[in-house]
């Protein structure tokens, strides 16, 4: 177990953190006073929407998701920042985010489309032609299971693909198309495909030359947040049980509040997570970094509601 | 930003660079005294500027082989402070792990800098502009880039000497994939891999070419790296005003042929000098330190004859 030698911090800690650094247009940076960002600003978004642990806060969402709906392009998809000229995975989180807040269906609907129409680059007819005449010696994976890309033009990773995955398994089943429950079981096809061999993911690659990867915190309480439906998988139970043996050597508190997320999902038990960040707000007080902050409060929810929503129910990023 | 040497020049025109080879057999002696001793000999005109350390943080690895030792980025810090820089931050956008904080403690980089929030950079969140790629090696044409970067008087990358399973070995040109911002391209940072590794490299450098390089070879790794290789002792620091000969005398010590390692051979056109009679060597001599680093089976082309780069 870690050592704590500072208190913990309060509940709303981050919560104030993410009011107090709004920006005047609504949106959030990455920092404080930095350029309103899509990603910062939706998760920011999702960690204010109402909740049972916290009061509403009608006016600060407003303005946020104000902000948003600006940033989409016409394509229905968001740039990582307003006036990029591509479109991004931000897109799934930003639509997750105001489906979360309600009153938007249009923007989402919009979104849901791109992303549903988005597919990773190793699906060319180009990518297949060159893996039929020179085969990769290094990586070994069924590149026909795609999930989504982080940029346009690219391969599947298993973070971005884990997010479009939350935004789906948030929607209502009216809205998913058969297209989409078609995506959506490919790319959970593809995330076991890129299980590391003794459970748990890293960002994609989970045999190179032979070798096992080693998994990572973010994309394994990412890639079984996703798939919290498989519960009963012994896949997912392998890499929960990674991810609680992991948990105890975790130095940063995004790490952490990610994991402590998806085991309270899981209904794992994990320590309180105030007494261990606490220690780590020590440091660097988080770098005063919104992400941080917005998945602390995500975490502290799930903690608060120590339950597992079921798909279409609970539409928490 | 202001440039010891124009990044673009070509080799036969480009005046000799210089590389410093410095022993040291560990991290526990004094590395700010032996770097700034090693940083006189070349006179850099650092005094007033901010100087931007760029180190190769890779993952949360708490056994000091996968990442630049957290000692030589403090010791590096040490020594620009002393040589009258105004500032010296140090900036990284880790490729993979999205948890920068998770590495920078878990390595424990406070120790050896002090409070962290003033002085280290997460460039994957870094407020970034549009920037048009000097050169176009490869089809990316511009790239958004970190303000810290951009607003940086003088760029010292700060590498780890390690094999590289895609590259061949990753030193002091390949560590400046890390200035690319996570935020706008993911982790990976994939659009560098599909615009080709080799062609990202020389575009990124050729646009931000680092002024001088420090490569941490206390202890390196080798076989499968960049993460999963074995530790390889070679108590070397090398160091210069030339990231490409930095690299081609990096790859020397290593046993490898650095015209055989593709995007250094490229880049010994216009970006810096590989050749060894265009290298003036300071400190120790390659073949004194030269320590054969194993590769895996498909690099094994790279391998000097006789081991001897």
């Amino acid at each position: 177990m870690r050592t704590v030698t500072s208190g913990p911090i309060r509940d709303s800690h981050c919560r104030e953190f993410l009011i107090a650094h709004q920006n005047s247009d609504g949106g959030w940076g990455y920092h404080p006073a930095s350029p309103s960002a899509v990603e910062a600003t939706a998760w920011a978004l999702a960690a204010l929407s109402p909740s049972r642990q916290a009061p509403p806060l009608p006016e600060v969402c407003a303005r946020a998701r104000d902000w948003l709906l600006q940033a989409q392009r016409t394509d229905g998809s968001w740039p990582p920042f307003p006036g990029h000229p591509h479109a991004c995975w931000v897109t799934s989180v930003a639509s997750q985010a105001l489906h979360l807040q309600g009153g938007s269906p249009q923007a989402v609907e919009r979104g849901l489309n791109w992303l549903l129409n988005a597919w990773p680059a190793e699906g060319s007819v180009w990518w297949r032609l060159r893996q039929t005449l020179f085969p990769s010696r290094v990586t070994r994976q069924d590149n026909s299971l795609r999930g989504w890309n982080w940029t346009p033009g690219t391969a599947s990773w298993v973070e971005p693909t884990a997010h479009a995955l939350l935004f789906l398994r948030s929607l209502p089943a009216e809205m998913l198309s058969p297209q989409a429950a078609k995506r959506r079981q490919l790319a959970e096809r593809m995330l076991y495909d890129r299980m590391c061999p003794g459970g748990g993911w890293n960002s994609g690659n989970p045999l190179v030359y032979g070798v096992a990867g080693l998994p990572r915190i973010g994309p394994t309480a990412w890639a079984l947040l996703a798939l919290r439906d498989h519960s009963e998988r012994a896949a997912i139970q392998m890499s929960l049980q990674w991810l609680e043996g992991a948990y105890g050597a975790i130095h940063g508190p995004a790490s952490l509040a990610l994991a402590h997320r998806c085991l309270s999902a899981y209904g794992r038990r994990v320590s309180p997570l105030a007494s261990a960040l606490g220690e780590l707000y020590s440091h660097n007080r988080f770098f005063e970094n919104v992400l941080t902050s917005a998945w602390v409060v995500l975490a502290q929810n799930e903690e608060g509601s120590a339950r597992v929503p079921t798909a279409g129910e609970a539409p928490t990023p | 930003m202001s440039f010891a040497q124009p990044s673009l020049m070509p080799s036969f025109t480009r005046p000799p660079s210089r590389v410093a080879i410095v022993r040291s057999g560990s991290y526990d002696c004094d590395l700010g005294a032996l770097i700034f001793e090693a940083l006189q000999q070349f006179a850099l005109p650092v005094k007033g500027l901010k100087v931007l350390l760029k180190p190769n943080f890779v993952e949360p690895d708490p056994d000091g082989i996968i990442n630049t030792h957290p000692a030589v980025v403090g010791a590096a810090r040490e020594a620009f402070l002393r040589l009258g820089a105004v500032s010296v931050r140090v900036a990284e956008g880790p490729g993979h792990e999205r948890d920068t904080e998770a590495i920078v403690e878990t390595i424990r980089l406070r120790d050896f800098l002090g409070s962290l929030p003033n002085v280290f950079v997460d460039l994957n969140l870094d407020e970034v502009h549009a920037v048009n790629l000097r050169t176009r090696a490869s089809r990316l044409k511009q790239l958004y880039l970190p303000r810290t970067v951009l607003e940086a008087d003088f760029v010292v990358s700060l590498p780890k000497l390690k094999t590289h399973h895609w590259a061949g070995a990753t030193l002091s040109l390949k560590n400046m994939f890390g200035i690319v911002p996570g935020c706008c391209y993911g982790w990976p940072k994939n659009v560098l891999h599909w615009a080709g590794i080799t062609p990202a490299i020389l575009d990124i450098n050729s646009t931000v070419r680092p002024d001088f390089a420090i490569v941490d070879g206390i202890i390196g790794m080798e076989g499968n790296g960049p993460i999963q290789g074995s530790p390889k002792p070679s108590g070397v620091l090398i160091l210069g005003d030339d990231p490409v000969a930095v690299d081609a005398t990096s790859a020397r010590v290593m046993g490898l042929a650095p015209e055989r390692i593709d995007h250094l051979a490229k880049a010994g056109a216009l970006l810096g000098h590989l050749q060894p009679d265009k290298i003036r060597q300071l400190g120790e001599s390659v073949a004194s330190v030269r320590t054969p680093f194993a590769v895996l089976p498909a690099f094994q082309k790279l391998v000097a004859a006789n081991g001897t780069g």
